[in-house]
């Protein structure tokens, strides 16, 4: 029965898994006897190891029965058969025993699994519910630092300091009560205030905006009333030149002038404004004008000439002449020269007039491509002058500029730059150009402000104002007394050459009353026969004769006594005073070298000149020397010892006063006159 | 730079020309100096005392030189007077007058009678300017030499056996002592007018020359012309 039931139970048993048995139980099995057998609830009642024990006693029971068995069965068939069959009911009881014990162990297993699983499956859902509150957690701090590290607008805004703040904002906005203590009150009304205060300039701003285009309308207007303006001024000026004319006030010719002027290269504008500039302030007599022809001196800079690529220029030449003959060599060379001599067309003029009406007209010209001045001079006098034929140099417009400055003979171009172009086109030298072009003297260029420095060529000198003006007002003075003082050697020149010595009446008190010894010739010779001369080798040692100074020869006479005396005239006579060499011949050649009182004589005129100047400024210097000559010469025949071997009285007897006849280790004769005890003495 | 440490000026007769002192010779052993004057005085001036203790007249022009005997305290003086004259300076007067434009065989008249160089050695003397260059022997009074340069001279000396002398004309004449010209050195100027040997040293002899010119020619052997100095 109990494996009816049991039978008919297992199958229920094994749906129900998990479920308590008694409640199961209490509801399934409602057609069945009240009372039924559970063995779920069986197995909690029974020990397990009892039951293993049951289990193994079993186990041996039945070997027993069966080994039982097995000896019956070996013995006989009959007389066992019910032992046989009881052992063999006992064996099903021990077999029913051991599949109880198998069910019963079965259950024991299930039980056993079904309580792991339960208790796993409530370990899975903790660690689930950890694992969702550990995210919520991750994610619950993620927020809180993302919060934390909101930067909101407002602190982007650069607002007014704390102290400022309380300064200035009125106490509605800044309410201090609350806002000093809490920050965030603190921060909005800072905020506050910010933006009053930015709505208030925003403000400002646009009125000013519009009061801008105001006044630049404004300014429009006037501008417009202003150029309106200049047409009516020229007009006014037009109307206004009959009213300078009668008035004498030449406004408009030195506006034209100066009009003119801008047309003018550099350094002749530089000229033109310091000369103006000096005549109006220091010197009356000075005039300067402008010359030439100014519509070629706009059209100069109409095409940019390039004047310093002479290749491209004369290859742009060839190609012209391919269709016609090509020019021959020379006649290129030849344009080539024209071309790098070219002159401005525009020259500047400076007039200057001395007190006798006499003027020197000087004419200033600007080489384009060399970048140098040149000047040409011409005299004009008041009286017409009788030329003597010794004068024939003084005033030639050659050689009347000639080292008005020491050293300065204007033969070479002071630019050195120049040497390397006129390389180029085979020029020599500027001085083969001189007659047509005119002298490029230093102190034309310094007039121009051009300075160029000695040694070192440069590529471009430009024009300096203050370098003209500092040498404009000596130049004019070294002008002018150069051109006197050749007006006065030329009227001295025409008298000696008649054989009169001119001396005024302020240098009388020089000269003895009586001087024997006369002037018998004076001409002028050139320089290679002044330097052939014997007793002049010791002046052009010493550097005094040049070939830019003028040299004469004077020859003084009396009786059988003929004194030469070879004159060099330095150009700036009289403030360097002519050099004299004398040859005495008289009984034998006497001269410098071997008769101490001719060099005695020489000194005279050499080293004592000052005394010889005359009045200022000092004109008659020449004059004066040549009187004194005569005067020692005098002197000299007339002191000469009485030699006992010839027979007669002395050539010439002693007139003069002498106190001493000889004195010192040169044995020199007196040759210093006194005035007015009229004696001669030793100086 | 030069600072003047002394001057003494000779007494002078008249205002209007002031006498030039024409040489002077400084006797170093008894510091005293003899100048030759202008106005014809030879005047011995006391380098201690700085006062003119002699004043020798005789000379009827200027004194052009003087020269000191070595023995004895007497001096030679040339003039232009043609004269040479000795003085003994402890009589204070003249001893011996040889005028020597009176002998034939030196004078030349045309070029004149003043006496321009002398030089003395012992007994002998050597004199010469207008007159020709001659050697004299003083004891006896007569020219024994004359030395046949033409133009006058202005400077002569004893040198060891030699005699040197400059004038009118651009050398140096080297003359011996019985009329010979040993040579004739050019130098630079075209007149001499002084020459000196440098006194101390006879091993090297430095002779320097000078005239009419602003050089000065040094020789360091007689017979060519070492090199000159010149004024720039």
């Amino acid at each position: 029965m109990s494996s009816e039931s049991s039978k008919k139970r297992k199958p229920k048993v094994i749906r129900t898994d998990g479920v308590p048995a008694e409640g199961k139980r209490g509801k399934g099995d409602t057609d069945q006897d009240v009372r039924y057998y559970s063995e779920e609830s069986e197995v909690d009642l029974r020990d397990p190891i009892k039951d293993y024990e049951l289990y193994r006693e079993t186990c041996q029971e039945l070997q027993r029965l069966m080994a039982e068995i097995q000896e019956l069965k070996s013995r006989g068939i009959k007389e066992n058969a019910a032992e046989i069959d009881e052992r063999r009911v006992q064996s099903c009881v021990h077999f029913m025993t051991l599949k109880k014990l198998n069910r019963l162990a079965h259950i024991r297993l299930k039980k056993g699994r079904d309580q792991t699983h339960e208790a796993k499956q409530k370990v899975d859902a903790y660690h689930l519910q950890l694992q969702n509150l550990l995210y919520e957690v991750m994610h619950l701090q993620k927020e809180i630092t993302k919060c934390l590290e909101f930067k909101s607008k407002h602190e982007e805004i650069e607002l007014v300091s704390l102290e400022e703040f309380y300064k200035e904002a009125p106490p509605e906005i800044s309410r201090p009560a609350i806002t000093l203590t809490e920050p965030h009150q603190q921060t909005l009304a800072r905020l506050d205030w910010e933006l009053e205060q930015r709505k208030r300039l925003a403000e400002k701003y646009k009125e000013c905006l519009t009061s801008k285009e105001k006044i630049l309308k404004e300014i429009e207007v006037k501008k417009e009333y202003l150029s309106s303006l200049q047409p009516r001024l020229n007009s006014i000026m037009q109307a206004s030149l009959p009213v300078q004319e009668y008035l004498f006030m030449p406004f408009d010719q030195a506006h034209k002038q100066y009009e003119t002027a801008r047309h003018l290269p550099p350094p002749l504008y530089v000229l033109f404004v310091q000369a103006s500039a000096y005549g109006q302030a220091c010197d009356k007599k000075l005039v300067v004008a402008i010359e030439g022809s100014v519509e070629e001196a706009k059209a100069l800079y109409k095409p940019p000439e390039d004047s310093q690529d002479d290749e491209s220029d004369s290859d742009a030449e060839e190609e012209q002449t391919t269709k016609r003959r090509r020019p021959t060599l020379g006649v290129q060379l030849d344009d080539k020269r024209k071309e790098m001599l070219k002159r401005h067309p525009l020259s500047v003029t400076l007039d200057l007039k001395c007190k006798d009406e006499n003027v020197l007209h000087l004419t200033f010209y600007y080489l384009m491509n060399l970048n140098v001045m040149t000047v040409k001079a011409k005299v004009t006098t008041a009286v017409e002058m009788t030329t003597a034929i010794s004068a024939g140099d003084l005033l030639s417009p050659d050689s009347l500029l000639n080292c008005l400055y020491p050293g300065d003979h204007g033969r070479k171009t002071p630019n050195p730059a120049n040497q390397f172009q006129f390389d180029k086109v085979g020029i020599l030298t500027l001085s083969d150009y001189v007659t047509e072009l005119g002298h490029p003297y230093v102190w034309v260029q310094k007039l121009g402000g051009l300075h160029f420095p000695k040694d070192q060529p440069q590529h471009t000198v430009a024009a300096d104002n203050s370098l003209s003006a500092s040498h404009m007002e000596l130049t004019v003075k070294l002008l002018r007394s150069r051109l006197q003082s050749r007006l006065a050697l030329h009227k001295q020149f025409a008298s000696l050459e008649h054989g009169v010595v001119p001396v005024s009446s302020e240098c009388q008190q020089l000269f003895p009353t009586k001087i024997v010894s006369r002037l018998v010739k004076w001409t002028a010779i050139p320089y290679e026969d002044y330097a052939e001369l014997p007793y002049t080798k010791d002046v052009i040692e010493a550097g005094l004769a040049e070939d830019t100074h003028l040299y004469y020869m004077a020859l003084i006479e009396r009786g059988t006594a003929k004194l030469q005396a070879a004159v060099v005239l330095n150009p700036g006579y009289s403030t360097l005073p002519p050099v004299f060499s004398l040859c005495l011949n008289w009984k034998g050649e006497r001269n410098s070298s071997n008769d101490d009182n001719i060099r005695a004589m020489e000194s005279e005129v050499n080293v004592y000149y000052k005394e010889l100047w005359g009045p200022k400024p000092g004109y008659q210097l020449l004059t004066n020397q040549l009187q004194r000559l005569c005067m020692v010469l005098d002197v000299y025949l007339e002191t000469e010892p009485h030699d006992p071997s010839v027979e007669g009285p002395k050539e010439f007897p002693q007139e003069k006063m002498c106190l001493r006849l000889v004195r010192g280790p040169l044995r020199l004769k007196p040759f210093k006159f006194n005035y007015p005890q009229g004696f001669f003495s030793h100086r | 730079g030069c600072r003047e440490l002394w001057t003494r000026r000779p007494p002078c007769r008249s205002s209007l020309e002031v006498p030039e002192i024409n040489a002077l010779e400084v006797n170093q052993r008894d510091h005293w100096a003899v100048l030759a004057g202008g106005d014809g005085a030879v005047r011995v001036l006391d380098l201690e005392s700085g006062a003119f203790t002699h004043e020798l007249r005789g000379h009827q022009d200027l004194v052009h030189v003087v020269a000191l005997r070595e023995q004895l305290p007497q001096v030679l003086s040339g003039g232009e007077d043609g004269t040479v004259r000795l003085w003994d300076l402890r009589l204070g007067s003249q001893v011996q007058l040889i005028e020597v434009h009176k002998y034939q065989e030196c004078s030349r008249p045309q070029l004149g009678k003043w006496i321009r160089c002398l030089a003395t050695e012992s007994d002998w003397m050597v004199c010469g300017g207008g007159p020709a260059l001659t050697l004299w022997h003083l004891r006896s009074v007569t020219p024994t030499t004359v030395f046949p340069l033409a133009p006058p001279q202005h400077h002569a000396l004893f040198h060891q056996d030699m005699v040197l002398s400059g004038g009118v004309g651009p050398a140096l004449h080297l003359l011996q002592l019985n009329g010979d010209v040993r040579g004739r050195v050019p130098v630079s100027p075209p007149a001499l007018r002084s020459l000196c040997l440098h006194p101390r040293s006879p091993e090297h002899q430095v002779l320097t020359v000078g005239g009419n010119s602003p050089k000065i020619d040094v020789f360091t052997n007689l017979g060519y012309r070492a090199f000159s100095l010149s004024f720039t």
